[in-house]
This record gives structure tokens, sequence and C-alpha cells, in this order.
């Protein structure tokens, strides 16, 4: 450590230039981490807010719950811990206001669905025509009491509440009652509900043209919704090996520059511990420098970006993905060592 | 009691028809207060002598034992810490690390090496010998060729080896430097009780010299030390 401290010192542009370089590739890793996230979330979060572990589809829907539809045999035994849940794509139109693409969900007001939706502000829906949306409606000018109309219905409909984080397939929920559902979908008869979902983790239904899935099974089937997370870890994968490739270069540049130094100091006794100690706490300090502005960088984003910009700043997520680089730093570290050790102090005897 | 000594050394390097003895039952002994000269042209073994005088290399046969101990006897870690303990090397490329300060080429020896090294009052007596007290705070990258070589036979010194292995201590240095570096080494020997062996091919240090060996072609041979 303290030839590491004493070098950083001494060479306070070749270091900075290095913590820059770390700076730049933590902050853009710690940028897409949470765009990936914010997305991912846009697509789930409704969903997650549920707290619902299993989820029965129609078996032919090919676990897309906007493509399903049960009857009340296909629902089969609703207890305490199912719900019924109808989903359906919206257009919400409003004099004054542009038109805003949405998810409407309906749901039976004495089931544990209903009861889980959190508000931020106003009440839950009680009425037919009564809607609680996600917040980001907010801002499109729409408060509570506001009334608009949903696709081509002649129906207004009011905002009676508002609720955070409330997004599928990243756009806004709209929640009304599950006999709305079945007026926007035209349904008078059959289907009763687009899935059953359980908060028991053990639930199955066994009714034919039925399905039941786990949860993550039907959010990778979101539409784009692998895909796109896959591109991501894709994108923040490469970038853990570009700094890898990185900073064992630059390490190594540096390392080599100091072998002649390092043989006297091998010839005169300092053992090659010392020598393996000073290249890895170097990259240790280097890095954990580099990841503490890009975390501050990164936290200055988080009060600044707007909040259109779907991004999530999750601490535990940031700080695995900060230790995945810090990680990388280690292993691009390592590479010069073998050079250290291998450091010949004969070299140094003689002219 | 001769606190250095090497016996029936022999070194060669390659096989067959590639093989080159390089030193032929080389012996030598050096006593604690003398400055031991050796001499010889390039090629002759003088930096083969030295590398396995300093326990760098092990030699294909023959010893060489540091205080009654043999240095075959010892680990590569053992052989680590001797050299720390009981060697100082001053080489011709003295190569002190850049981003340390004079002051801090001492501070890295405590730290590997926290006991027995100078008291800083005998520290700050060789600096003054060595007319470098006040380039403590200074980068090597501030000194010039002569006053580096000077810090690192302080830092050679530091750890308070009984033995000194110079290379070519003289090889940076213009003529009236030449002469303060051999009284220099002369009165280390003798105030600090050091045997010091030095190897060059610089003729002006055989005025400081207390014993002249002579290598030539791998043959080490002792000679009188005839001074100007």
């Amino acid at each position: 450590m303290f030839l590491a401290l004493k070098e950083i010192k001494k060479e306070k542009i070749r270091s900075g230039l290095i913590v820059s370089m770390i700076v730049l590739i933590g902050y853009l890793i710690f940028i897409l981490t949470s765009l990936a996230l914010g997305l991912a979330r846009q697509n789930t979060d409704a969903i997650n807010s549920w707290g619902v572990d299993r989820i029965t589809l129609n078996s032919s829907a090919n676990v897309d719950m906007r493509q399903s539809f049960l009857t009340e045999k296909e629902a089969g035994k609703i207890t305490k811990n199912e719900a019924l849940i109808g989903e359906t794509s919206v257009v919400a139109n409003a004099k004054g206001h542009k038109q805003t693409s949405a998810v409407f969900i309906g749901l039976k007001s004495n089931q544990f669905v209903y009861k889980n939706i959190k508000l931020e502000s106003g009440r839950n829906v009680k009425k037919a025509h009564e809607l609680v949306v996600d917040t980001s409606f907010k801002l499109e000018g729409y408060k509570l009491g506001s009334k608009f109309k949903l696709n081509d219905d002649k129906t207004k409909y009011t905002i009676v509440g508002f609720t955070e984080d409330a997004k599928m397939n990243v756009a806004p929920v709209v929640y009304g009652q599950l006999q709305t559902w079945r007026d926007l979908r035209g349904i008078t008869v059959g289907p009763i509900t687009s899935a059953v979902v359980s908060k028991n983790a053990k639930y199955k239904n066994t009714e034919k043209g039925a399905k039941t899935y786990n949860k993550q099974t039907v959010i990778e089937k979101l539409p784009g919704y692998q895909a796109q997370t896959t591109t991501f870890i894709i994108m923040i994968a490469f970038l853990m090996v570009i700094s890898l490739i990185i900073i064992a270069v630059l390490l190594y540049i540096l390392t080599m520059q100091k072998l002649p130094n390092y043989a006297v100091l091998r010839a005169q006794g300092i053992p090659s511990k010392v020598l393996v100690m000073a290249t890895v706490s170097q990259s240790v300090l280097l890095v954990v420098s580099g990841l503490i502005i890009a975390t501050l960088l990164t936290t200055a984003t988080a009060f600044i970006i707007p909040a259109s910009i779907p991004m999530a700043f999750d601490i535990p997520v940031l700080s695995a993905v900060g230790g995945g680089l810090l990680a990388m730093a280690m292993i691009g570290g390592l590479i010069p060592i073998k050079s250290v050790l291998s450091v010949d102090p004969v070299s140094v005897i003689g002219g | 009691m001769s606190s250095f000594s090497v016996k029936n050394v022999n070194q060669i390097f390659g096989s067959g028809t590639a093989e080159v003895h390089v030193l032929h039952d080389v012996n030598f002994e050096a006593e604690p207060g003398t400055l031991s000269l050796i001499m010889g042209p390039s090629g002759s073994g003088k930096s083969t002598f030295l590398t396995i005088a300093g326990g760098l290399l092990t030699p294909t046969s023959g010893t060489v034992e540091v205080n009654g101990v043999a240095y075959n006897e010892r680990s590569k870690k053992k052989r680590d810490a001797l050299r720390l303990d009981s060697i100082g090397f001053v080489l011709q490329a003295y190569h002190l690390l850049p981003y340390l300060t004079v002051a801090d080429q001492f501070k890295l020896v405590d730290k590997v090496k926290p006991n027995g090294n100078l008291s800083k009052e005998e520290l700050d007596d060789v600096l003054d010998t060595l007319g470098i007290k006040n380039l403590l705070n200074k980068y090597p990258g501030e000194l010039s060729g002569g006053q580096q070589q000077r810090v690192a036979i302080a830092r050679a010194l530091y750890p308070n080896p009984a033995i000194i292995l110079a290379d070519e201590p003289t090889a940076a240095l213009d003529s009236s430097r030449v002469a303060v570096v051999g009284d220099l080494l002369k009165d280390l020997a003798i105030k600090h009780n050091k045997a010091v062996v030095v190897v060059t091919h610089d003729a002006r240090l055989i005025d400081s010299a207390d014993h002249l060996y002579e290598m030539k072609d791998g043959y080490l041979t002792k000679k009188e030390v005839v001074k100007a």
C-alpha cells in the first residue's frame, strides 16, 4: 500500500488519467444498468406490486395475459389467495390532452390484488366508471377528478386515485372494475377474466384449457422484455470485459516500466510479495477511486434526470455491478503480477 | 573471523558443446573493516562472481558463506531475508524508485525490515558523509547521476548490512568524484566495520583498496596492492 500510495501521489497526471478512464467506464455501466433496471421495471412494476406467485392463463394464449380469456369453469376455484384480473390495451382520450396508450387492469374489489394497490393520492375504485391510474398520467396534466374516455367508448371515466410504479409492458396501468374490462372487450357471455393470479406458491389450476405459470415465466414472455433485458446484460458484460482489458493493459504498461526498479529491489532482498502487493493495491486504489467518482456522478444524474426517462437507481444492484467492476480490476491487476514474480535480480548486475 | 567467504566456487553455463566454464575454483574472503577490489576485463566473470556472492545465483559447485552459514542451506525466502539483513548492494544500475523521495527510499526498508536498521542519528551521519542530507525531500528525477549514486549507497547501508557488494560504483561518475567514492567506500569499511567488496574496471580505486584481486578468464588471483 505504501508504494502504491506514493506512486499515485507522485504520478498525479498518470493516475488521474487512469482514474478518469475508470470513472467513464463505471459511469457508463452504472447508467446503462439503471436504464436496464428502469426499463425492466416499466415492464413488471404492476405485476410485482400485486404480490402474486402463480398466474393461470388460457393454455392457447402463448403465456400472454392480453391474449388470454378464461371462462368461469376454466378459472376454477377462487379462494382468498386468488384474484381475477382482466387485462386489455387501451388509449386514454381527453380534450386538451395527448392520447395516452395504457394497459387497463380490471379487478374485483373483494380480492387481494385490489387491496394490495398502494395509493399515492385519492381513493380506490368503488364504482363502474371510476379509475385509479399510474402517476405518469400527472405528467400528461391529469388530476384527481379528471375525466377521459377509453378507446372509442363514449363512457367518461373519472380518475379517483393515483398509484406509483404501476407500469406494465412500458405502458401506464389504469385500474378499474373487472366488469369494465368485460365492457371494454365487448364480452357479454363466456370469459369472465384474462387470468387468475394467486399468492399461494403451490397453486395450480388443473382445469382443461387453463395452464398455471410462475410469475417470472409470464414476465419473460412479455413482448420485447427478454430481448431488451438480454441486450442490456450483453452490453454491460462487454463493458465489464472492456474495463478488464483497459485496466489490465494500463497496469501492465505501468508495471513493465517499473521492472528495472523492481529488479534492484529484489537484488536488495525486498520480497516479491511486497512488489505484488504494491501492484494489486495500486489497481484497487485506482479502481475504487474511479468507482467512487462514478457513483457520485450517477447520484447527481439520479437527481437531475427527468422523470420521463425510465431509469431506476437500485443500490443493491449498482453495488453488485460496482463489485463486479472491482473484481474485473483485481483480475486486470493480477495479469502483470506474473512479470513482477519473474523479475530477475541478476539482470541488474553488470553493465 | 571472516564474515564472508567464497569457497571452491565453479560456475558453468550451458552444456555439451555450448558449455561455458565462467568461474574456476574461486576462493575469496572478506574481513570486516576492509575494502577488497576485484578487477578484470569485461567477460572475465566479475559479474557472475558478484551474482553468486550476493546469493542471486546458486553456483554449479562450491559454497558462499555469510557469517558462517552457506547460502545453499537457505530457502529462497531466507536468502531474500539474508540479502536484506546482511548484504548491501550498490549497483551500477542503481534505479531508485522514481516515485519515492530520498527519505521514502529508507521508509520502504523500514516497512519490510522494521528492526536492525540504522538509527536516525546513524543515518544522518551517513547522509552527512555522503553530502546528501539536504536532499531528503527530493525525488530521484530531481537529482544528478552522482547524487543518485550516493543515495543508492546510503540506501544499501541503511539496513546496516555486514557486507557491501558494489558493482562498478564509479561508472556514472567523473574523475573528481571517483576519489570521493573510493574514500567513502574505504571510510564505510573502517568507520562502520563493514566488509566492502567492489567489482570494477576502474584502476583509480586501487588507492582506496586494502586487498586487490584480479579476475581473468574465470580465475581469481590475489595481487599486491601497489598504490600510486
